[in-house]
């Protein structure tokens, strides 16, 4: 039981990573993905990554994974077909949304596709108050004729939504049982059971999406789980979620709605753990990839909760790491507006052609060209030498937008670089800011492949004064999946108002919720010392419709409860009104459990010169310090802990370069993170 | 000259400063007009009363900013303007709106001792409800931009004033906190930045995304064939009888425009529009056509010249009513795409569903007699474009609220709706069939007043290029109403249905697959 596996299964490649719990040793396998299955290219991978180290399938003694198969599927709209069955009179809400357009101005952007179709929306004579009563009686023969006429239309799963479901539960409980009679086979999907929350149209669109999602997700896991076997894996596959934490297989496959944000909250988990190695907790993670970058902020090591999205067009309830995406990566592409201002993305070159300097054909310039131009990025060769750079034609990309915009090729370079940034540093105000934080009070974790080329200046734009580079700042995706806790986040509207009262309401809910985690503990098999509850209130003054979430005091009571939730709404919004009253919305937990993860071991301190680790010097186009400037590169691999490196300087792996900028200081702690700072 | 590369930088800066506003509004207020339905907008201007950067909510809205500052300076010496003062006005010939719900707060930036900017945002009060449209005095308080709050000090007297004369006073004080908020949070910010960039460079940087604006608009208009374009139409609503008549003369001349309206004489009723509501319905109209991603900044309008007849409905003068000028604008939207359309057939679509329909509320809560107002729009069709069908049951052109759910609607107030849907039949037949209408159908649980406002009700949205017309609106009851409006008792039921929208292109020419699906999840109108 020594090898812990985690698997990262992206559109291109799928990232195996392996931890040797006795050696504390990494070895990272990389295989092309098998899009058509992707259980093939991870079953392929694991195997010949256990191979290459030597090991036996028997001595895997963890496997977590995170997927993309229910983005995809959202994305590309290869759900399943799917009825929904609705209160009489709302069939079309689903399809009316809100009623705001798409675009303000453009007459051309269009609505997400509908994942129901207006036949296959069937409406229920049914009603039930919003205090719980029921005024029109679930009518039984006419769910049983519905769910019928879906059948026979071959629908694959069934949506379940009635208005006050998160009220009242009996008529979509009923209509359940009465599905699962007429319909065996379907995948069903009920809508107080998948988001039972208030707002009646954001619900519906979470149960659809479930439903569309659940076939899809049953038959890869299905696949997953036998291909897993055949190897001889010997432990249960864990599944990441949306929320930061893993599942088991089954419940992923009721859910699959949870793990839509599986990818990006695995990044998320890999900046915390990055964090607590060198002792640090509030923090910005910056994901930049090839064609957007994910953001996240981390207060305390915890990365806040939201409890709803829109991803890829659909509204969706359920727990998700508040991560924010921004179109801004290397691949993103530069150029001039009709109005003449310079522009960088969100149009990417992807994969194939790539950019310009991969000479695959490319001519629009990005933003790793420009990095190519400037020095920044190496000008002859990526990837320890694999891949060649042509750095004659980034140049002759850029000086051709120069001249576009008047300007010299060095400087419209560094513009690319500039623009991008303040994109990501727009990105980095809405999860700051725009919440209450302050950027200034955290460390910017800069990971994937050109996170930490742009750092540095992102970190100026913003005034923050500390850079983590984590070690391997490429595959931290895959690292996250071998650090990642069980989790499950569970929820239960009641609006209730805040007094003496409400205790008892707060009591009950709490029970209640507390109950349905302990049987998730058992169902996941976690051992009592290991289980862990935190339980918070969304919270907001009566009248206000948007809440805020607050951890349930350690003292007791409701006194104590409300003082907490004028604190917050003070930071928040300046203001806090002491005499008003204050009502609870939803009551939540979150559920997991601190199980034995990959520990990684600290090095020796090494001492402060680093000399030994320069592999060569070149010119880098270095506004910061005055135009172009002799700068030594340094080797990442050779660096040992305690190393300083004063800026300016690059710093070269195999998945990524760092630059440190005149007046920073780049530390090497025990774990071999890099940690830049500015000087004071 | 500051290098363009600066400018869109700070740009970037500038609109994280007005999203974070406009957050901070929404997520503070307690009513439900902003927190659910964010009608509302946020901005900063420059200290010549243009607009440097606004978030976009609601393209009305840059009307109601148009005027603001010049108003503001009028009216108060420069000199005797403080930081920590705070304006508050919603007039709609005195500066601040283009209708009295529509209250505007304005805050100075100082920076070294000058003012350098405002920071300005607007929400829409659910308030003034149950009133008189024959002019503006029936509608609600005039406020002219005075101080709310002077070097920071609330002014105890206005407030009390103001809220005297609101029906839900502790919703207007909550407002108008989260609005101060807002206005706050935008002075620091710009602050801020200045701080890091200098004060030069940031205004010097607003400045030329202002130019660039025009640039683009410049850009976009050339590549309209030049050339005068004309398009008329009727115009009708519940609150008068009878129709009136609309049209526009539109004149392409290279990278400019010139766009004129004639209507009739403004009426005793709230429909009429002022002209800062006929300049923001251009701009929105013009920006739409000729590229949808101009920055929402005064550089846009410089290309663009206005004209009609003052005393008209579009372009009226005190005293004349505005309460409703929503609709009217929304046909003007109509107007110039109808005009533009043999120029720029890919560009504009179909008639939409013409109006922005309103359904106001009001009674006592059955608990404490409370007075309690509840409004809401509702979208309908938009129009069939030259490639592809309308958007079924949206809210179209000037305006872009979202609903109140059901399920927060029916627990905040004594109603009950009986059913939410698209409308059969409602989308006009073409090659690209029109969007399709909405059917609200609500229960009063409770006495109350109703008033219904919209328009289309006996002229159907028009199609293009042999499209068909789209369904008209209309509205009933279990009890008679009287220009939309009624007394509810409980259990009384009222329903709207909005107009649809007009078809693009030969109706024979459908793909017979979209036809089927048509067919199939029952679009189209009973045979």
């Amino acid at each position: 039981m020594a090898w812990r596996i985690g698997v990262d299964s992206g559109g291109t490649f799928t990232d195996v990573c392996l931890f040797d719990d006795r050696t504390g040793s990494v070895v990272v396998w990389k295989v092309p993905s098998t899009p058509d299955d992707p259980s093939r290219g991870i079953a392929e991978g694991v195997e010949q990554g256990i191979a290459r180290v030597g090991a036996r399938p028997a001595d895997v003694g963890y496997f977590g994974h995170g997927t993309t198969v229910a983005t995809n599927a959202l994305i590309q709209h290869r759900g399943a077909k799917t009825g929904l069955i609705v209160t009489d009179g709302f069939r079309d809400l689903l399809e009316i949304g809100r009623q705001k357009r798409p675009d303000l101005y453009d007459s051309q952007v269009d609505k997400p596709p509908i994942l129901a179709t207006r036949d296959l929306r069937i409406e229920i004579p049914e009603r039930i108050r919003h205090d719980g009563s029921v005024e029109i009686p679930l009518d039984e023969a006419a769910l049983r004729a519905a769910v019928r006429q879906l059948r026979a239309a071959g629908v694959a799963s069934v949506a379940i939504c009635f208005l006050y479901g998160f009220v009242a539960e009996s008529h979509e409980a009923r209509a359940a049982q009465i599905l699962a009679e007429e319909f065996p086979e379907a995948f069903a999907s009920i809508s107080h059971i998948v988001a039972p929350e208030f707002r009646e149209f954001e619900r519906m669109s979470t149960a659809v999406v479930n439903a569309y999602l659940g076939p899809v997700m049953q038959t890869y896991i299905r696949r997953l789980t036998g291909r897993l076997g055949a190897i001889g894996l010997p432990v249960p596959p864990h599944l990441t979620q949306s929320n930061g934490g893993v599942i088991g297989f089954d419940q992923a496959a009721r859910l699959p709605v949870r793990t839509v944000l599986s990818g990006p909250s695995t990044g998320v988990i890999g900046a915390r753990e990055a964090g607590r190695q060198a002792g640090l907790t509030e923090l910005i993670a910056f994901d930049m990839g090839g064609t957007s970058s994910d953001v996240a902020l981390l207060s305390g090591g915890e990365c806040r909760l939201a409890s709803e999205a829109v991803v890829h067009g659909y509204p969706i309830k359920a727990p998700m790491l508040d991560i924010h995406t921004v179109g801004a990566g290397g691949g993103s592409i530069a150029y001039v507006d009709n109005g003449g201002l310079l522009k960088v993305g969100p149009r990417s070159a992807g994969a194939d052609p790539g950019p310009v300097c991969y000479g695959h054909g490319a001519t629009e310039p990005t933003v790793t060209d420009a990095n190519v131009v400037l020095g920044t990025l190496n000008p002859s060769f990526l990837l320890n030498g694999r891949m060649a750079i042509r750095r004659d034609l980034a140049v002759e990309c850029v000086t051709n937008l120069a001249a576009r915009l008047g300007l010299e090729t060095m400087q419209t370079a560094q513009g690319i670089v500039s623009v991008v940034t303040a994109n990501m540093a727009r990105a980095i105000r809405v999860i700051s800011v725009q919440r209450g934080y302050d950027p200034r009070d955290y460390t910017l974790v800069a990971f994937g492949g050109a996170g930490p080329l742009h750092a540095a200046r992102l970190a100026r734009e913003l005034d923050i004064s500390r850079i983590l580079v984590p070690v391997s700042p490429g595959i931290l995706c895959a690292m996250g999946l071998l650090l990642t806790d069980p989790r499950t986040d569970l929820a239960l509207t009641r609006l209730t108002l805040l007094n003496e009262a409400a205790a008892v309401v707060l009591q009950d809910a709490f029970a209640t919720l507390t109950a349905r985690a302990e049987s998730w503990f058992e169902n996941e098999s976690i051992p009592p010392d290991a289980r862990q509850i935190v339980r918070t209130v969304d919270m907001r003054y009566a009248g206000q419709n948007y809440e805020l979430p607050i951890t349930l005091p350690s003292a007791p009571g409701i006194t104590a409860l409300a003082a907490a939730f004028i604190a917050a709404h003070q930071r928040l919004y300046g203001f806090a009104p002491d005499d008003e009253p204050i009502q609870l919305v939803t009551f939540r937990v979150e559920v997991s459990a601190i199980v034995p993860k990959a520990a990684f071991s600290a090095r020796p301190d090494a001492g402060p010169d680093a000399s030994a680790a320069i592999a060569g010097r070149r010119f880098v186009w270095l506004p910061e310090a005055g135009g172009s400037v002799q700068t030594p590169i340094y080797d990442r691999a050779r660096l040992r802990p305690g190393n300083i490196v004063q800026g300016p300087a690059i710093v070269e792996q195999m998945d990524a370069t760092t630059l440190v900028l005149p007046g920073m200081t780049a530390r090497v702690e025990p774990y071999l993170n890099l940690i830049l700072e500015s000087a004071a | 000259m500051i290098d363009p590369i600066t400018v869109e930088v700070i740009g970037s800066a500038l609109f994280s400063i007005v999203e974070e506003m406009g957050e901070a509004l929404i997520r503070a207020s307690y009513s439900t007009n902003i927190k659910e339905r964010r009608d509302c907008s946020t901005a900063l201007f420059d200290t010549g009363g243009k607009t440097l950067c606004q978030a976009e909510h609601i393209p009305v809205h840059l009307g109601s900013f148009l005027d603001l500052i010049p108003h503001i300076i009028k009216r108060h010496p420069i000199a005797d303007i403080q930081a920590g003062d705070v304006f508050c006005g919603n007039d709609a010939y005195e500066g601040g709106g283009t209708h009295l719900p529509d209250i505007v707060l304005a805050e100075p930036v100082f920076f070294d001792g000058a003012i350098i900017a405002w920071a300005v945002n607007l929400a829409h009060h659910a308030d003034f409800a149950d009133r008189g449209h024959a002019h503006i005095y029936q509608e609600g308080l005039r406020i002219p931009p005075i101080r709310l709050y002077r070097a920071g000090v609330l002014q105890q007297d206005i407030q009390a004033l103001i809220l005297l004369n609101c029906q839900v006073p502790r919703e207007r004080i909550s407002d108008f906190r989260a609005q101060m908020a807002a206005n706050r949070l935008g002075v620091q910010r710009l602050q801020g930045l200045c701080m890091k960039y200098g004060r030069e460079t940031v205004l010097g940087a607003g400045a030329a995304l202002q130019d660039y604006a025009e640039r683009k608009m410049r850009a976009g208009i050339a590549a309209i064939p030049d050339g005068t374009y004309r398009f008329a139409d009727r115009y009708d609503c519940p609150e008068i009888d009878g129709e009136l008549d609309l049209s526009c003369e539109i004149a392409v001349m290279g990278d400019s425009m010139h766009l004129h309206f004639e209507a009739p004489t403004q009426v005793r009723a709230g429909l009429n529009m002022t002209m800062t509501a006929l300049l923001s319905t251009v701009y929105y109209a013009v920006k739409a056509i000729a590229d949808p991603t101009i920055l929402p900044n005064a550089g846009l309008a410089r290309p663009l010249t206005v004209s009609a007849p003052s005393g008209t409905i579009v372009n009226c003068t005190h005293p004349a009513a505005v309460n409703g000028r929503l609709s009217l604008c929304q046909r003007v939207v109509d107007l110039i795409f109808g005009a533009l359309a043999p120029a720029v057939p890919d560009k504009v679509t179909a008639a939409s569903n013409g109006a922005c329909f309103s359904i106001t509320f009001a009674g006592r809560q059955p608990g404490d007699n409370a007075l309690w107002v509840y409004l809401e729009t509702i979208g309908g069709g938009s129009g069939a474009r030259f490639n592809k069908d309308g958007l079924d049951g949206v809210h179209v052109h000037m305006t872009n609220t979202s609903n109140l759910p059901v399920e927060a609607l029916e627990i905040e107030y004594p109603l009950t709706l009986m059913r939410y849907e698209l409308v059969a039949g409602s989308g006009g037949g073409g090659q690209y069939r029109g969007g399709m209408a909405i059917r609200r159908v609500y229960r009063a649980d409770h006495d109350c007043h109703v008033r219904v406002d919209g328009a289309r009700i006996l002229n159907p949205p028009w199609g293009l290029n042999g499209g068909r017309p789209g369904g008209k609106a209309s509205i009933a009851a279990s009890v008679p109403l009287n220009h939309g409006a009624a007394m509810l008792r409980a259990g009384d039921w009222i329903a709207v249905v909005t107009g649809g929208s007009g078809g693009y292109g030969d109706p024979a020419l459908r793909d017979a697959e979209a036809a089927e699906a048509d067919r199939r999840e029952g679009r189209l109108a009973a045979d």
